[in-house]
């Protein structure tokens, strides 16, 4: 905006005025650019790679349930790392007072949520997110749900909050599907994201491996082994039924959807040692994609639908390869190591996340460029295996067996704040977050 | 030309003139985004999500058969190649097989459980393939072994030693049909 001002005052000669106008065009050009401009501030950069955390202030909601919905809002933000929850015990103001701009500043708290909630069996909450610095109001929202879904309320708001001071939409109503085994008996297991309200799905079979959703979020295909044969299903959660779409002699084991939801990618020893394929759910058919001597599994979609990328032993030991989705240009990713496994893309396609076996024969979490730079590892400590993405790219769940039963861990995208979130009674595996 | 440049910096100037108000005066930013006229958004439940289940048509079916007539052969670490050690195991296996005609075979691969699970399944088949092709080469019928694979999912052993693993790492026998009853 100064290069404006100062243009204006100095339209001295020829060159000067060219300079001038020059400086005006790119002023122009960097104002429409701006993330500004368009949809009010923007007071979290979440692209930014050591984002400042934001001094938030989240009052318990008045009113029945209320209480729960701002814990649920609180911990859904605390875990993004972008925030610092100011404990209630600071506050000054009375949750029944109006906001007031200077019982925050003083402080330096940048944001407060307050929030009511009335009814009985349906509840309506009125939420309110205030600026103290800029003395104002950004989001005022009233939502309506049933008693029961106290927590998905909850997260719904956190969304709001979320999107409302990062411009980006937030995960907080996504779920983790996942393999558990209790007693023996093993099943499909469906959750919140953050670990609460985990249950079976009734899919009962001697062996399950990690299910891959589709990019709608509306179905599940996944492999099990049933009375010694291993078979590819299909779930469809809107006619909540599961069919079977593949089986075949030898292993078989589901990979990624293809964007479209219309076809999927697997591997299956069906003809001799277990290759790639791609299986059309629109014609029944299978088509072959790779054909070597060795192993060759796990293939991950990306999120464009144009790569895959896949574990082959073809080097001599287990290492991630990416080709073209027709099984063409195939490379090899991975060089450190001598076991690395289960590969699967950011949902931007920049990074792929994976397990390599590291020094004392655990197997860790890494990620990795597409080009094979960059390389991270992002944990330590016992096995750490099955890794994806959020849909925001943001956060990675993964098993790890570091508390000896095997569990559901999710951290940041960057390796922080790891952390537990399903049982220790339960053994889990295979997690995969849904999309939106 | 002077002039000419003097007024079209005049004219960018005013064409821009809004978008340089909305950011040199931030107090006339946008409001709040009230949602007001659209009513409270209502907050359901996702499907799935409920006390819903799936049940599967194919449940686990029973698998019959006989363990414990053939001794189990094992496999180095991410290997699949036959020992030598095993061999007689395998051929007395063989003569059995061509004894019972009707008899038919099942061959089990497992792993220990340091790989992950769908490369440890892709190494299971690869091990009990690689136990059928050496019976299949000593005049045993093709049609009269299956194989399957349990990767690292059902070990025989529990515990995290070298020992363990290495009884995980085996090709298993189950004598299918009537001569395994």
């Amino acid at each position: 905006m100064k290069r404006i001002l100062i243009g204006k005052r100095t339209p001295g000669g020829r060159l000067a005025a060219r300079r001038t106008l020059q400086a005006l065009l790119l002023a122009a050009m960097l104002i429409a650019l701006s993330p500004f401009s368009a949809q009010g501030k923007v007071y979290i950069d979440i692209t930014a790679p050591q984002a400042k955390m934001m001094p938030i202030a989240i009052y318990d909601f008045q009113g029945q349930g209320g209480k729960e919905i701002s814990d649920v809002i609180r911990d859904d933000l605390i875990f993004t790392g972008l925030f610092m929850y100011i404990d209630k015990a600071s506050y000054i103001e009375a949750a029944s007072q109006p906001f007031n701009p200077s019982n925050w500043t003083p402080l330096g708290i940048e944001a407060v949520v307050k929030g009511t909630v009335s009814g009985d069996k349906k509840l309506t909450a009125s939420v309110s997110l205030y600026d103290p610095f800029e003395s104002k109001e950004i989001l005022t929202k009233q939502y309506q749900s049933d008693k029961d879904l106290l927590r998905q309320l909850g997260h719904t708001i956190a969304n709001d909050i979320y999107t409302a001071l990062t411009g980006a939409p937030g995960i907080f109503r996504t779920r983790i599907v996942f393999v558990g085994e209790r007693g023996g008996e093993r099943d499909l297991y469906l959750m919140d994201w953050d670990g609460h309200r985990s249950r079976k799905l009734g899919l009962r079979a001697g062996v399950l491996l990690t299910p891959h959703w589709s990019a709608d979020g509306s179905k599940l295909v996944y492999a099990a082994e049933r009375g010694r044969q291993w078979n590819v299903y299909l779930l469809d959660f809107l006619q909540m039924s599961e069919k079977r779409v593949f089986t075949s002699r030898g292993v078989n084991m589901a990979g990624d959807f293809f964007p479209n939801g219309k076809a999927f990618a697997f591997s299956s020893s069906k003809d001799g040692t277990p290759d790639l394929y791609t299986f059309s759910l629109e014609n029944n058919t299978a088509r072959r994609l790779t054909s070597t001597h060795g192993i060759e599994v796990s293939p991950a979609v990306s999120p464009d639908g144009s790569r895959i990328a896949f574990v082959s032993d073809r080097g001599g030991t287990p290492q991630v390869y990416i080709m073209l989705s027709d099984g063409t240009e195939i490379r090899r990713l991975t060089f450190e190591g001598s076991y690395n496994t289960s590969p699967s893309w950011s949902p931007t396609g920049d990074r792929v996340v994976f397990a390599s076996r590291r020094g004392g024969g655990k197997n860790q979490i890494c990620i990795v460029k597409p080009d094979g730079s960059d390389l991270m590892q992002l944990t330590d400590q016992g096995n750490n295996e099955d890794p994806s993405f959020s849909p925001d790219g943001r956060y990675i769940s993964f098993m790890s067996d570091r508390d000896r039963q095997k569990g559901i861990y999710l951290m940041r995208a960057n390796g922080e704040s790891q952390k537990r979130v399903t049982p220790r009674d339960l053994k889990a595996f295979g997690p995969r977050w849904s999309p939106q | 030309m002077r002039r000419f440049c003097f007024f079209l910096v005049l004219i960018v100037f005013i064409s821009f003139g809004c978008k340089q108000r909305a950011v040199t005066q931030p107090e006339s930013q946008p409001p709040a985004q009230k949602e007001a006229g659209k009513g409270p958004e209502t907050v359901t439940e996702k499907k799935g999500g409920a006390g819903e289940s799936i049940t599967s048509k194919e449940m686990d079916g029973k698998t019959e058969g006989k363990e414990g007539m053939f001794a189990d052969v094992h496999f180095d670490f991410d290997k699949y190649d036959i020992k030598d050690a095993d061999k007689p195991t395998l051929k007395n296996i063989a003569s059995w097989m061509t004894k019972n005609g009707s008899a038919k075979l099942m061959v089990e691969g497992h792993c220990d459980e340091r790989g992950t699970n769908e490369y440890n399944l892709a190494l299971g088949d690869r091990r009990a393939k690689a136990v059928k092709d050496y019976l299949v080469s000593l005049a045993v019928p093709s049609a009269k072994i299956e194989t399957i694979s349990y990767g690292e999912e059902k070990p025989l052993c529990k515990e995290q030693t070298e020992e363990c693993w290495a009884k995980n790492r085996r090709g298993h026998f189950v004598v299918l049909g009537k001569a395994g009853k």
